[in-house]
């Protein structure tokens, strides 16, 4: 079973603070991580070779340590690059780089938790031309397929898919390892290629980036019936 | 530019296990801090998922279930341990494992080494280091346990005091790397090193003492009658025990360094939190520069303890891997470090427990257990903040200018 996992290397959001004067996200110093489904898509891709046998390909948007900690929890070899685009430009050039790979299986999160796009999972798919269970919060694989449990607003719904197929994974999947100093050294000899960093064309321009304003209205009520009031009032 | 060599950053690698070891402890131990302190002990949870994540015994090889880590791996672990654990249990239960683990696998028989390290990386059993008396820690050459040959057999008479895990050792099974008389000489000379098993060890009396701090772990007298040993427990050569003794604490000792600036490191930061939010006259207590200027103090101190914990623990590296530095060089970056971190760790941890004024005081706070727990390694646990300034007297002036 040859698997692609994509991830996304991305600021820590819980570090971010906004500048008070011009609302920018401050971006300076903060430290990267995995973005959280990612790694639960990886994970969920090391069991399935721990079981099944074959290989994990980590394709990752991001630097040289995301790699190394990629690999110390597992993957076998590992791709990074850098890109400025939207989705669909995000997805299009992933697609381009796997169309030409040997794999069976391709996971990914359902969303990476900076952008909540949803949508490189499915454009990736539709690029590549194979099927996509989305919101996967439980697979198993059946002979030369795919069962997810998708998890939908109010239930869940069991899918099937042939292989090669693209599955995006929520976090109730399963709860990423953390790679232990063995195998952070074991890593250290795993393949790490390095694509360099890509520019396509893209229909979305970010003009800026910038927190909303809070602002406390300052409001002081007399008692708890006045709030009742003011809260049926302002739905 | 002249050379390359000079170089403070930590490796991707190294950088890397710091993660994984500070998001190990955010969510296995630090929630369980409180329970460990409150309860006077580390859940056998706790320490089963520390083994499992290869922590503990972590100097030991990979052969015995070890991580292999070296010295400054092992010190990266001590600082998250005491940051997630600031009453410095947990972190004595890893450091005194991972140092005196070390020295047993460097210098046990071949045979004590398999019978007894899998043990201690799996988290199965306890080892510690059984030094003390209660005639006193400090001139190591005054012990009276004694060890003798008897028709193939060792067998061990005296007593130990004031011994980490006691209770752990009686139960989980387990012993000590332990420092005996072995010839009546006058000095160091005859000293030797031998494992001493404590479970359901026939002449072994244990007694537990009633403590100010670090409650998770328990401290205890070992009394040891007519306890007969089989020969291949005795660690190096008969006779030459300070120099084991020696070895083991340096590594132990730069170990306890680490942890305490890592339980600083932890109160520090929680600090400055809190005085940039706390208001006092109308202003965060951070904008009075009497808080301050105690802060900017506080950091400085940490930083410069920091570095003779790194400096020390790649010394140890540099030791064991490349054979560079002599044993007096290395006695004297280790007593450095353990000098000036359990010190260092205490003011800052003071300052901050101050800054949080009556809530500082309460156990909620949880400030108040650091304090009692790194007070443990100023008193003298591993070894007194004297006996540091002795070992660092002597490199700088020589044996001369020793009054012993
Ligand atoms: C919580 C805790 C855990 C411990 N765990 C262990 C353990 O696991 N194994 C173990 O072997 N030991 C352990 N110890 C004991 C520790 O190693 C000793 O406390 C230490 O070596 C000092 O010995 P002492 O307490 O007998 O003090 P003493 O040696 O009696 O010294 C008393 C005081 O006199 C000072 N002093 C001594 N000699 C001189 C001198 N020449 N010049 C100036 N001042 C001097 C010392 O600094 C100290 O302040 C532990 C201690 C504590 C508090």
């Amino acid at each position: 079973m040859d698997i692609i996992v994509c991830i996304k290397q991305i600021y820590d959001l819980a570090q971010i603070k906004v500048d008070s004067a011009s609302r920018r996200p401050v971006t300076e110093g903060v430290a990267k991580k995995l973005s959280d489904f990612d790694k639960n898509a990886l994970e969920e891709a090391i069991r399935i070779r721990e079981k099944h046998g074959g290989k994990v390909l980590a394709i990752i948007r991001g630097t040289k340590d995301a790699a190394k900690e990629v690999l110390a929890m597992g993957a076998d070899e590992a791709v990074i690059y850098e890109i400025e685009s939207d989705s669909l430009g995000t997805a299009t050039f992933l697609a381009g780089m796997i169309q030409n790979m040997k794999y069976d299986l391709i996971l990914c999160g359902e969303a990476s938790i900076d952008e909540y796009s949803f949508q490189i999972g499915p454009r990736l798919a539709q690029a590549l031309g194979i099927a996509v269970l989305t919101y996967a919060r439980r697979i198993e694989l059946k002979e030369g397929g795919i069962v997810g449990e998708r998890d939908l607003e109010n239930g869940y719904e069991l899918a099937e898919a042939k292989l090669p197929a693209l599955v995006t994974v929520t976090k109730d999947i399963n709860e990423p390892r953390i790679p232990t100093l063995v195998q952070i050294l074991g890593a250290s000899k795993k393949k790490i290629t390095e694509t360099g960093h890509a520019k396509p064309e893209s229909g979305v321009e970010t003009l800026s980036i910038q927190a909303v304003e809070m602002k406390r209205k300052g409001i002081i009520l007399k008692d708890i019936g006045e709030l009742a009031r003011v809260i049926i009032s302002e739905k | 530019m002249i050379g390359v060599n000079m170089d403070f950053s930590f490796s991707e690698e190294q950088e890397l296990f710091r993660k994984s070891v500070r998001g190990f402890c955010e969510k296995k131990l630090a929630p369980r801090a409180g329970e460990i302190d409150e309860k006077g002990e580390i859940p056998n949870d706790v320490l089963a998922d520390m083994a499992g994540f290869g922590l503990l015994g972590m100097t030991i090889s990979e052969k015995y279930g070890g991580s292999g880590a070296d010295f400054t791996e092992a010190s990266i672990a001590a600082e998250e341990i005491a940051r997630a654990d600031i009453s410095m249990a947990t972190a004595v239960y890893y450091l005194v494992e991972a140092g005196w683990g070390f020295l047993m696998e460097r210098y046990g028989t071949a045979k004590a080494r398999e019978e007894i390290l899998p043990g201690v990386t799996n988290g199965k059993n306890f080892l510690g280091i059984a030094s003390t008396e209660a005639t006193g820690g400090s001139d190591i050459a005054s012990i009276s346990t004694t060890l003798e040959k008897k028709e193939g057999k060792l067998v061990v008479n005296g007593a130990k005091s004031f011994i980490s895990g006691v209770r752990e050792a009686e139960k989980y099974g387990g012993g000590y790397v332990t420092i005996v008389k072995t010839e009546q000489e006058p000095g160091h000379k005859g000293l030797s090193v031998c494992y001493l098993p404590v479970k359901d060890t026939p002449g072994i009396n244990t007694s537990i003492f009633k403590q100010m701090g670090r409650e998770g772990i328990s401290t205890g007298a070992i009394n040891i009658t007519n306890v007969e040993i089989p020969e291949h427990y005795l660690i190096g050569e008969w006779n030459r025990g300070i120099h084991y003794a020696m070895e083991g604490f340096n590594c132990a000792r730069t170990l306890v360094a680490a942890a305490c600036i890592g339980a600083a490191e932890k109160a520090l930061e929680s600090g400055i939190e809190y005085i940039k939010e706390r208001q006092a006259f109308g202003t965060p207590l951070a904008k009075f520069e009497g808080i301050q200027f105690q802060m900017a103090d506080d950091y400085a101190r940490l930083e410069s303890a920091r570095l003779l914990v790194y400096r020390a623990a790649w010394m140890l590296d540099q030791m064991y891997g490349k054979n560079r530095f002599s044993h007096g060089e290395i006695n004297k970056a280790v007593a450095c470090c353990k000098l000036v971190a359990p010190t260092t760790a205490f003011d800052i941890i003071r300052d901050v427990l101050t800054w949080y004024g009556a809530y500082g005081y309460t156990r909620e706070a949880g400030l108040e257990r650091g304090l009692r727990g790194v007070y443990s390694y100023i008193i003298g646990a591993e070894g007194a903040m004297n006996i540091m300034r002795i070992i660092i007297g002597k490199e700088i002036l020589g044996k001369d200018f020793t009054p012993y």
